[in-house]
């Protein structure tokens, strides 16, 4: 081998070491101090960290039928690169999604890699779209509350806003127990982005929200809506709300308000008819009242149902003239007839006997003044004056509902006091839950007895006499036996007195008279037939009771 | 070595050169050292053919395994989208179902059918019919 060759060779030799030894170095980098560097970007481009969303919890009324659920909808995106010819795939998307193609197109080409269409399409649509099987297209889940029955229960229910979050009535006062807990998915993922059930997984599983089952029974509700929206179409009314308890434990059996909105399309909704008017309203109850002065004051035994007193068409009290409705005397009136013909000044008769402080104390005694503390958000309280604040003539017009306020919720809970002999039970909405630990059912709550159970026995008989044969008449059934009071309210404006011809008109009632099965309160705010009001409501009240009685299967109590 | 000649007179026996026998080296044995050396290269080539088969073995059985589970789990990853995709629509059927049940939506129907409320349900009692028997 001639020198030269061997040189070359020594050079080829030093090169090729020369080589080896960077490499080896590199590789030794890339091992040790680089190694944390490659790990993460490889683990980065391996693993995906992913949020498992918990599913919203279930509301069923107290049969299971689905008030309220979350289900999961799909969501066209678009991948614009992908799709060879945008105007085309708008034109075929247009029809589907409602959407005019040049909007769809103009979307296409806004420079986004990737980019939503529209977001939980009807199933319907969704597969119509997957049928046109477009390149560039695809879709993701996303969850959706859904309320199968529309506007029905809307204000017991509440709604979930955009972020998830829960507002009004039992979305919104028990968010937190529906909601649930995210979790969380560790995983590795091949090149194509597909999960790989081998390899390293963590999985922390998401915590679905709590199932409640709401004390609503579907169908009173749906009849109470019918028969409110009803009466309030027929009277032009400004709104109302009908409430209906159990009275053997303050189970809500139905709660309506109107104006109402679907809590599907809230953001279409008024927001005068997001206030619930039967818990976040309040209105001066009227002659329903009564019905709390007479239970006192015999209670007190103070009067009986046959204690007399000359009625003249008026009272006075304080130096204030408190007239009967149309100023008519009646001459010699029982304390039953009181209830019967709804007597102002009976009313006031019976509250002088009782007195301003007695009076006061039942007022305070049935619960009017402080919310009832169901289980909803945004109850109101309702008013009544310290006794330290009452005029004299305040012991007259709080004996027939005036110069007070109470929601519908309340006079309802007081009727049902009335109704179950005596006890004062807190309303409640939802009945039970059902989470990962089990079922958890709620307890009706006693908060206080409030009259004696022969007063209430007299209340019931006295109350059922007013509807067979006074002014509330229209409420009988011809099967079962009813008992309860009309009540007509002038409406107080903002300087403190009383708007005149306008009125707010009640009915509270509870049928069976002797086994109570159902607590009602309608009210109609501003009837246009005003002082008529009363047959509208006791209208309403007799078409939803027939239907909710044969519901219920409760036994007639009458002869037809 | 004395060679009888036929008809001659005998002749003077060669003289016998005595010599010492050769020294012997023993014969290399390479007939039989080269049967020993291969032998050895052949079992050391077999021995490492058969190590490198086996490894290949071992490897090819252990990607298969590998291969299995990895398949394995993506087929369990489908099946748990089918599972998923199922319990999706599962749901809005029962969405579907309490739509279709919604009172409202009975009665809007039954009035759209042109049925009406009925005016009267007569009841009749239980004891009333075990009265009559």
């Amino acid at each position: 081998m001639d020198a030269v060759s061997a040189r070359r060779l020594r050079v080829v030799f030093w090169l090729l070491a020369l080589s080896t030894v960077v490499l080896a170095a590199r590789i030794t980098y890339w091992q040790t101090v680089g190694r944390s560097a490659l790990l993460g970007l490889a683990t980065g481009q391996l693993r995906s960290d992913l949020a498992i969303p918990a599913h919203r919890g279930v509301i069923r009324d107290r049969n299971g039928a689905i008030l309220a659920t979350t289900v999961d909808l799909r969501s066209l995106y678009a991948i614009p690169g992908r799709i060879p010819d945008h105007a085309g795939a708008a034109a075929r998307l247009g029809p589907l999604l409602g959407q005019a193609p040049a909007a769809i197109e103009k979307t296409l080409g806004s420079g986004a890699e990737w980019l939503f269409i529209k977001r939980r399409l009807p199933e319907e649509v969704a597969r119509q779209v997957a049928a046109l099987d477009i390149p560039g297209l695809g879709f993701e889940t996303e969850p959706k509350r859904l309320y199968p029955n529309g506007t029905v229960g809307a204000h017991v229910l509440g709604f979930v806003n955009d972020e998830g979050i829960g507002q009004y009535g039992v979305e919104g006062r028990y968010d937190a127990a529906l909601k649930g807990a995210d979790g969380r998915l560790l995983v590795e993922r091949d090149p194509s982005s597909r999960a790989l059930a081998t390899g390293l997984r963590t999985e922390v599983p998401a915590r679905n929200g709590a199932d409640l089952t709401l004390t609503i029974d579907l169908v009173f509700q749906a009849a109470a809506e019918r028969e409110l929206r009803a009466a309030i179409e027929k009277e032009g009314a400004k709104g109302g709300s009908v409430v209906v308890l159990d009275p053997r434990d303050g189970a809500v059996l139905a709660l309506v308000s109107y104006p109402t909105f679907d809590p599907a399309r809230v953001a279409q909704a008024d927001p005068e008819a997001l206030r619930d008017r039967s818990i976040a309203w309040t209105y001066e109850p009227g002659s329903t009242m009564k019905a709390v002065t007479v239970s006192g004051a015999i209670d007190q035994r103070v009067v009986t149902p046959s204690t007399t007193y000359n009625d003249v068409g008026y009272a006075v009290i304080g130096g204030r003239r408190l007239n009967n409705a149309l100023g008519k005397a009646w001459g010699p009136t029982t304390v039953q007839q009181v209830l019967e013909r709804s007597l102002n000044a009976g009313a006031a008769f019976i509250a002088s006997r009782l007195g301003a402080e007695k009076l006061h104390e039942y007022l305070g005694r049935f619960g009017f003044g402080v919310p009832t503390g169901v289980d909803l958000a945004g109850e109101q309280s309702g008013t009544v004056r310290p006794l330290a604040e009452w005029y004299p003539v305040d012991l007259g017009t709080a004996s027939f509902g005036q110069g007070l306020s109470a929601t519908p919720l309340q006079v309802a809970a007081a009727y049902a006091a009335i109704a179950n002999g005596g006890t004062l039970y807190r309303p409640y909405v939802v009945a039970s839950r059902r989470d990962a630990d089990g079922e958890h059912r709620t307890a009706p709550v006693v908060v206080r007895r409030v009259i004696a159970p022969e007063t209430a026995a007299t209340l019931r008989a006295m109350l059922t006499s007013a509807v067979d044969n006074g002014l509330a008449k229209n409420a009988s059934l011809a099967a079962y036996s009813v008992a309860g009071k009309t009540g007509t309210a002038q409406v107080p404006s903002e300087d403190g007195r009383y708007i005149d011809d306008v009125y707010i008109s009640s009915f509270a009632g509870f049928v069976p008279a002797e086994n109570p099965r159902l607590v009602a309160v309608i009210v109609l705010d501003e009837p246009q037939s005003r002082l008529l009001g009363t047959v509208t409501a006791t209208s309403a009240f007799r078409g939803m009771a027939i239907d909710m009685l044969r519901n219920a299967r409760v036994q007639p109590d009458r002869q037809p | 070595m004395t060679v009888a000649l036929a008809g001659r007179a005998s002749v003077r026996p060669a003289r016998r050169v005595t010599r010492a026998p050769a020294r012997r080296h023993p014969a290399p044995r390479t007939v039989p050292a080269r049967r020993a050396s291969a032998s050895w290269e052949v079992r050391s080539f077999a021995a490492v053919l058969a190590f490198i088969v086996g490894l290949f073995v071992v490897a090819v059985l252990y990607l298969g395994q590998t291969t299995a589970v990895s398949a394995g789990g993506y087929e369990v990853q489908r099946l748990a989208d089918v599972r998923d995709e199922l319990r999706r629509q599962n749901a809005l059927l029962e969405v579907r179902i309490a739509q279709l049940d919604s009172p409202t939506r009975v009665e809007n129907e039954a009035t759209r059918l042109g049925l009406v409320r009925a005016r009267t349900v007569p009841i009749i009692s239980a004891e009333t019919l075990a009265a009559l028997r």
